[in-house]
């Protein structure tokens, strides 16, 4: 019976061994060959580019103020694609006196005008990159240009002429985006939208609030996003319109924005935030407090730290433990709330943020020693109880070892007795054994707890 | 009756080579095609912006380990020096016997707390919660041992507050910008990137100093050589080649990011297989498929994961061994997908792939071979054949592992120096033999252990880049 592959093997046996290995042999052969000669075809290029590099560099001072004409290297796309590429580099960084120098050379030279053609005349690759470009140059020139390349039916090109607008970053450039977002024209990711906004809108924020009034629900969200990372105290009231949007998201775009309100504006619109059905909005509610940094918001994040969702919790008590100075009173009205997360939330917070361990090393010179040592009791009845014990045993002034072995002794808690023993019995020093003794002594005669100040 | 066994046992291991590389080549082109848009794509792509934007989501990076002591630090380190805003670092400490949490407290100065653990994925039992006032993204549990990596992520989901994940092994070293360049689509791209998968290469023979890799070598053994040309043609030609056409079905478990939400809808990692990585990609597909919602599980061949690889046979055997019966689980697990409209391309094209290509890969391999011995035993084996044979099932097979070299070499060029180059290609010609017929092997091995219901996943030798470093 015949094979399938019958048709191959009907060929004359030694021509087909020759020419499978000849095909072999060149298959293999091109291969080689192109990755050798394209090796070394790049290494001459970057080395030629490298020599010109270093050739533009030295009269770099020259090419800028146009002592050297644009003439001289214009015309060699070598040359010109280095002096743009160096110009674009050091004007992402320089400061204003020396952007304007640059700027000067990138219009008197042509480059800008150059990559202002190609954004409107080339396509596919080309295109895209003269309009990465000229965001990259920042003249307001470049903008009727880019704008135009957003309505392109490629969505690369779009991309391109978003990411260009957003690069340029002057309030100028966002009109020509929010006007197709809020007509609903501008099909591209939300993520370099967003990016794009928050760069031309960092300067003027009032530009985007009235285009998140009056756009479609759809994008409402998105642009009061930008709204809440841009917001100034310029906005003022007009935040509070969008606090009580019936939308979520605009809700909790407010609410951070309101971080960076007046505190008194902030405070009070923040207030029935933290209240707000949905837990994103409360949690950003609950960040906005963190930033305004007023004592007076200290309940409503108390109140935060009792909440039913643990992100909110986490948030508020993240809050909390950046206010030392009031952490009595905090510790009064969390032990008033009757609940054991939020104190344990509380409490995980300063150990984690290093706050109790500040205030167990200031404990031995504290002038208010009676409340830093209630505290200390109050945060070791809540889970400091392994922290404290962890201090004891390991930190490095003894003053501050003797005083948490105080506070330990006037816990009253016997439960520590078999982990202290153990660490009397490793201690490593004799001193450390001795403090340990101590606590231990103290714990066995007096079992009952002390009442708490 | 045997001979015409004989002759159709050949004749579907020559159809099997043949299509095999055929398609071999379809993603060859595929891929450097994609590479190609791709680093266009990133030439206007100001990563700076991404670095600095507010509105760059937050990825928590999940390290399961266990017994991880000779790397952990160096990892740690390496993962808390990433370029990315909004970072946060969870190791998952599995029930070590060894020191890895000690040298994690030791490190990083942890403290013992007792932040809120809620087992929304339920896990083994979670005995401590670190942090460490030094850097405030790291956050270590310590878990009892759950007898899977699976178990361990799990536990990492539900600590993580980030919206996205990123698993990464304990022993992997990660570029310092490979998190953001793998978060690039999931940040740009029109499509709906729910996952995405970064390109794992082989560490050994490089140099790495405090977590970071300082020379990239190709390695000395051959062994580890022929690993980095198999990894190049299975990132950079097989992965890169399915996801353009959204059909990946792997996202390496070293390596790789998913929106959390979405794992929690899955219910996570499952614990009871060995392939944990391709069963969250595979019930993705499902989910995402049956919800009819447009989504793309993407490859990003530019973030690079740098990762140890077995360098003695019995490891390497071990590895691939497990590799096949998590394959086999998730394929028979999932085996209602197969050629199911409900599951369009996956169910008609990746699938089948994986069944046929993959795994039964070996099966089918060992048996053509077997009856090509035969053949020639009994003297019927064809010179015609024979040759064609190695034309079509070596020779071929060996221009595509040169094309994946020369798709490195003209794509990322991680390997400088022209003496790895050229050692590489000549590598590529002992790839499809003996390292191909080794591997068969083992994964027959593989399969043969999952029948007998021994669903373990073995002990693999590290070496640890303290050491590799003293040694290299």
């Amino acid at each position: 019976m015949r094979s399938i592959f019958s048709w191959i093997w009907r060929l004359d046996p030694e021509n087909h061994v020759i020419l499978a290995i000849l095909d072999f042999a060149i298959a293999v052969g091109s291969l080689l060959g192109f990755i050798f000669i394209r090796r070394a075809s790049r290494r001459r290029y970057f080395r030629r580019r490298d020599e010109r590099t270093l050739a533009i560099r030295k009269r770099w001072d020259a090419i800028v103020s146009g002592n050297v004409p644009p003439e001289a290297w214009r015309f060699d796309s070598l040359d010109r694609d280095i002096v743009e590429a160096i110009l674009l580099d050091r004007l992402d960084l320089a400061p204003s006196g020396e952007a304007e120098r640059l700027m000067h050379c990138l219009r008197s030279s042509g480059l800008l005008d150059i990559r202002i053609y190609e954004a409107g005349h080339c396509s596919g690759w080309q295109r895209r990159r003269a309009l990465v470009c000229l965001g990259r140059m920042h003249a307001a020139e470049a903008i009727p240009a880019l704008a135009e390349a957003l309505g392109d039916p490629d969505a690369k090109v779009r991309l391109a002429a978003l990411r260009g607008l957003g690069s340029v970053g002057l309030p100028e450039a966002s009109a020509p985006i929010l006007e197709r977002v809020v007509l609903g024209d501008l099909q591209v990711p939300a993520a370099p939208l967003q990016n794009a906004l928050l760069n031309c809108c960092r300067l003027r924020p009032s530009l985007l609030l009235s285009y998140v009034l009056r756009a479609e629900d759809s994008v409402r969200p998105l642009l009061a996003r930008v709204l809440g990372e841009v917001a100034s105290q310029e906005l003022g009231e007009d935040l509070l319109l969008l606090a009580s949007d019936p939308l979520a998201d605009v809700r909790a775009s407010a609410a951070r924005a309101l971080g960076e309100a007046a505190p008194a504006l902030g405070l009070s619109a923040l207030a029935n935030l933290v209240h707000d059905e949905e837990w994103f909005v409360r949690l950003r509610a609950i960040a906005a407090l963190g930033r305004l940094h007023d004592a007076q918001s200290i309940p409503l994040m108390v109140e935060g730290l009792c909440d039913s969702n643990r992100h909110v919790r986490l948030r508020s008590a993240a809050a909390l433990a950046r206010f030392d100075a009031q952490l009595e009173e905090i510790f009064g009205l969390v032990r008033q709330k009757h609940d054991r997360y939020a104190m344990q939330a509380l409490v995980a917070e300063l150990e984690r943020s290093g706050a109790l361990l500040h205030l167990v090393e200031s404990l031995p010179n504290d002038a208010s020693y009676q409340s830093t040592e209630c505290l200390l009791l109050t945060a070791f009845r809540a889970g400091a109880e392994r922290f404290l014990v962890d201090i004891l045993a390991h930190h490095v002034d003894l003053h501050v070892r003797i005083a948490v072995a105080r506070v330990l002794a006037r816990s009253g808690e016997i439960r520590l007795i078999p982990t202290l023993e153990q660490l009397a019995a490793s201690a490593p020093s004799w001193r450390g054994q001795c403090v340990t003794r101590w606590v231990l002594q103290q714990l066995r005669e007096s079992p009952v707890p002390q009442p708490m100040g | 009756m045997i001979f015409r066994f004989i002759e159709i046992s050949n004749d579907t291991l020559f159809a099997y080579y043949l299509l095999s590389n055929l398609i071999y080549v379809v993603l060859l082109i595929a891929a450097v095609w994609t590479s190609t848009v791709h680093q266009r794509h990133l030439a206007g792509m100001p990563m700076t912006r991404l670095m600095s934007s507010p509105l760059t989501p937050p990825v928590a990076l999940l390290v399961p380990a266990r017994n991880e002591e000779k790397s952990i630090v160096e990892s740690v380190h390496s993962l808390l020096e990433l370029d990315y805003p909004g970072l946060e670092v969870i190791v998952i400490n599995d029930g070590s016997t060894d020191r890895t949490l000690e040298e994690l407290i030791e490190e990083f100065h942890l403290l013992e707390t007792d932040l809120f653990y809620v087992p929304e994925i339920p896990t083994q039992i979670m005995r401590r919660i670190y942090v460490s006032p030094d850097d405030g993204r790291l956050l270590v549990l310590v878990k009892e041992w759950g007898h899977s990596k699976a178990d361990c992520i799990n536990a990492g989901v539900n600590a993580a507050s980030s919206p996205y994940i990123c698993v990464v092994d304990a022993d992997a070293v990660l570029e310092k910008d490979a998190l953001l360049r793998i978060m690039i689509p999931s940040l740009t791209e029109v499509h709906h990137v729910v996952a995405s998968g970064g390109i794992v290469r082989v560490v050994n023979g490089s140099v790495v100093a405090g977590g970071q890799l300082r020379e990239i070598r190709l390695p000395h053994r051959p062994l580890e050589i022929l690993q980095v040309i198999e990894y190049l043609r299975a990132f950079l030609v097989g992965r890169e080649g399915w996801a353009q056409f959204n059909l990946l079905m792997i996202i390496s478990g070293a390596f790789g990011v998913f929106r959390r939400d979405l794992v929690k809808q899955v219910g996570g990692y499952r614990t009871d297989t060995v392939g944990e990585d391709i069963d969250l990609v595979t019930r993705l597909h499902r989910l995402l498929q049956e919800r009819n919602q447009p989504y793309h599980i993407n490859f990003v061949p530019d973030p690079v994961c740098w990762t140890e690889a077995p360098s003695d046979l019995r490891s390497l055997g071990r590895q691939r061994a497990r590799w096949q019966k998590g394959l086999f689980d998730v394929l028979w697990r999932n085996r209602d997908m197969l050629f199911n409209p409900r599951y369009g391309r996956i169910g008609w094209l990746a699938l089948p792939y994986l069944w046929i290509f993959e795994l039964l890969a070996p099966v089918i391999e060992l048996l053509g071979y077997t009856t090509l011995i035969a053949a020639a035993l009994l003297g019927v084996l064809s010179r015609h054949f024979f040759l064609d044979f190695l034309l079509f099932g070596y020779a071929f097979a060996t221009v595509i592992s040169i094309g994946s070299v020369l798709q490195e070499e003209i794509t990322y060029r991680r390997y400088n120096d022209w003496r790895d180059v050229t050692t590489l290609i000549l590598f590529c010609f002992l790839d499809h033999f003996p390292y191909r017929q080794l591997q068969m092997f083992w994964r027959f091995w593989g399969l043969w252990q999952y029948l007998r219901g021994d669903w373990g996943w073995g002990q693999l030798q590290r070496v640890g880049f303290q050491s590799r470093d003293k040694t290299e």
